[in-house]
């Protein structure tokens, strides 16, 4: 377990910044993710995090030492690689206890410390495989087996579990989040899907163009998020985004017309808006959106229909050309259905303004 | 004419063409075979049997006596320097495999997986050095060898076969192919440098490391030119110069003498390349497809 700090850290590559004035503070025994799309720079701050990328400017502290210059081995991370990384001439156990023979270490300890990780993930029974005679699971098992033999202060995971089907991933998830519970040690993560993101992370970092976009807890950052890029990329189906002008602005409401292009209005209940805010864009999510009759909320024209079982999400545009997703607890719809109307809840609004940062209420309710 | 008797003769047609071509292929196979096998065949027929019989008027295609051969095998290993020659050639052979598999390996190791300033420039020369013949460089690397008084040495004969650029070129290719999240988990393994070449690359490119050692036997084996230049002293012949001395056109070795000496000298090659003859097709194969 170890506290790990970044500080102001950059990243470039010749002339091209990747990553840009980063700065995170990830609290001892903490499962952080790492996520944004491709490109954002979320791998790039792994490497730099274990010896593996140098940095350009700014500091790594682990346990309050400084790590920029010290050697990858010596940092006291280890890495689980989304390839695996396994050496293919090696055994299992070989595998696994590289590490320490690299160290010097007696082969009896080597043997103890690989029988404990093997016994952890259950890979008693395969420490004489090789890796090609190996599932991807339990691959990706002793990839995880070689970090755990060498005791890191700190973990960290490359999308590894990218190269696996969708119901070993949900499989390996929980085994992740056990282990994690079980060596209460610092994980660090990084994926793509934020749906994996979502159900590993204490909190997770997201980023975008080699910005930290938000940082905290996977519900706050759905709940609140700080900017239009977090609102999209946290959530499936994405939050629905419209357009709308600003009508009337008074110290508990805000009125907007043409939300997505429909004519209607909506009074929104929010505190403090600059009054000289004139265009908004707002955020919904699609649970927030139900069906409704005919006259009523705004009129969507159906492109598709996803039925899930046990949900049903209507895919529409409004009249704009915006997309709006609905959550419907209606199993079967019409199949002719080619529009229909949509009820917002205006309290679950999000307001940002033109250049996509999300606006706050301020100040109290009036008496 | 319906159309399901002339589908039925289509079929037939179809067959016919590939029976026509499998027993074509089959016929020009044998052929090849039969060109390539008849000279060593030629070679034992004339060593198995009794002296004068291989130029008589009506010589045979078979072994007629196998204890002639077995004289004449023992007259060349006990009257001539043939069993010296062997040592100096297996000598030779053997030092120049591990010399090219060992420099081979190490560069290629930088070239494949590394980045260093002017990489790309000493590769290209390595490469360039491909295109040179060996007759422009064979009389400089000659001079430097005098130079260094390595004349009739061991030294003088492998040294300057080490820096092979086929070799390097070789397992640069092969060791493209190692992942660079395999070499980055080695180094988070603690692995140095070195152990990093030693304990993964290397094991990594066995396969490649096994057809370059026999393509540079082959090579080794059957290279005349530079032992007889180099080398020139009969304390450091090779077979091959041996071989070369029974097939002067002043020899006065009868002709099953000097066909015996050549057999005994095509034996290892042989023997090796019954062994290994899939490694050696998979390597010749290789410089095909990574060339």
């Amino acid at each position: 377990m170890a506290q790990l700090d970044i500080q102001a850290v950059t990243k470039t590559f010749g002339t091209v910044s990747v990553l840009k004035d980063i700065n995170l503070n990830i609290r001892s025994g903490e499962f952080i993710v790492f996520v944004g799309p491709s490109g954002c720079g979320k791998s790039t701050l792994l490497r730099m995090i274990t010896g593996l990328e140098t940095v350009s400017s700014g500091e790594i502290r682990i346990e309050g030492a400084r790590v920029n210059e010290t050697d990858p081995a010596q940092r006291g991370t280890a890495m689980v690689f989304q390839s695996y990384a396994l050496y293919p001439h090696m055994s299992v156990a070989e595998n696994m206890g590289f590490s320490l023979r690299m160290a010097g270490q007696k082969k009896t300890e080597i043997r103890d410390r690989v029988a404990r990780a093997a016994a952890i993930l259950r890979l008693d029974k395969l420490l004489d495989r090789r890796p090609g005679q190996l599932s991807g699971g339990q691959k990706q098992r002793v990839a995880i087996g070689r970090a755990i033999v060498r005791e890191p202060k700190v973990f960290l995971f490359d999308e590894p579990l990218s190269n696996l089907d969708a119901e070993l991933r949900v499989k390996m998830r929980a085994e992740l989040l056990e282990l994690h519970r079980r060596l209460k040690a610092t994980m660090i993560y990084v994926t793509h899907d934020q749906v994996e993101a979502m159900t590993l992370a204490d909190r997770m970092v997201v980023m975008n163009g080699g910005i930290v976009q938000q940082f905290g807890r996977p519900l706050d950052l759905y709940d609140d998020p700080d900017n239009l890029f977090v609102a999209g990329f946290i959530g499936s189906p994405r939050m629905n985004v419209m357009s709308a002008e600003v009508a009337e602005v008074t110290p508990t409401h805000v009125t907007v017309t043409s939300p997505g292009g429909a004519d209607a209005r909506l009074i929104l209940p929010f505190r403090g808006l600059d009054p000289s805010i004139r265009q908004l864009s707002l955020g919904i999510r699609p649970e927030h959106v139900r069906l409704a009759e005919a006259g009523e909320g705004l009129p969507v024209a159906v492109d598709f229909v996803e039925e899930l079982g046990d949900v049903t999400y209507i895919h529409g545009s409004m009249p704009a050309g915006e997309r709006l997703v609905i959550r419907s607890g209606v199993r079967r719809l019409d199949p002719t259905l080619t529009t229909c109307h949509a009820a917002l809840d205006p309290a679950r609004f999000l307001l940002f303004d033109s250049e996509g940062q999300r606006l706050r209420e301020s100040g109290s309710l009036p008496a | 004419m319906t159309a399901a008797s002339e589908s039925a003769s289509g079929h037939r047609w179809a067959v016919a063409d590939l029976w026509t071509w499998a027993v074509l292929k089959w016929v020009v196979a044998i052929c090849i075979a039969i060109v390539a096998v008849f000279p060593i065949w030629w070679m034992v027929n004339v060593v198995f049997a009794e002296p004068g019989a291989p130029v008589s008027i009506n010589p045979r295609l078979y072994p007629t006596s196998f204890s002639a051969g077995w004289d004449k095998i023992m007259m060349i290993l006990t009257e001539t320097q043939y069993l010296r020659a062997y040592y100096i050639s297996v000598t030779y052979a053997l030092l120049t495999i591990l010399g090219v598999l060992l420099f081979g390996s190490m560069a290629a190791f930088e070239f494949a997986l590394f980045d260093f300033p002017g990489k790309g420039l000493l590769f290209g020369v390595v490469m360039l050095s491909l295109m040179v013949p060996t007759a422009v460089t064979i009389i400089p690397t000659y001079l430097l060898v005098a130079d260094l008084g390595w004349l009739n040495t061991m030294q003088g004969l492998v040294v300057p076969g080490l820096a092979s650029a086929f070799g390097l070129f070789m397992l640069v290719q092969f060791m493209r192919s190692i992942p660079a999240e395999m070499i980055e988990a080695a180094r988070l393994d603690g692995a140095s440098h070195f152990q990093i070449y030693w304990h993964v690359a290397l094991p990594l490119s066995k396969n490649a490391l096994v057809t370059l050692a026999i393509l540079t036997f082959m090579k080794t084996w059957g290279n005349f030119t530079w032992p007889l230049i180099v080398a020139p002293s009969p304390e450091t012949y090779t077979v091959g110069q041996v071989v070369g001395l029974f097939n002067a056109p002043f020899s006065h070795q009868t002709v099953d003498v000097v066909m015996t000496a050549n057999l005994l000298a095509a034996v290892p090659p042989l023997i090796f390349f019954l062994i290994f003859q899939r490694k050696i097709v998979e390597g010749i194969a290789m410089q095909g497809s990574k060339g």
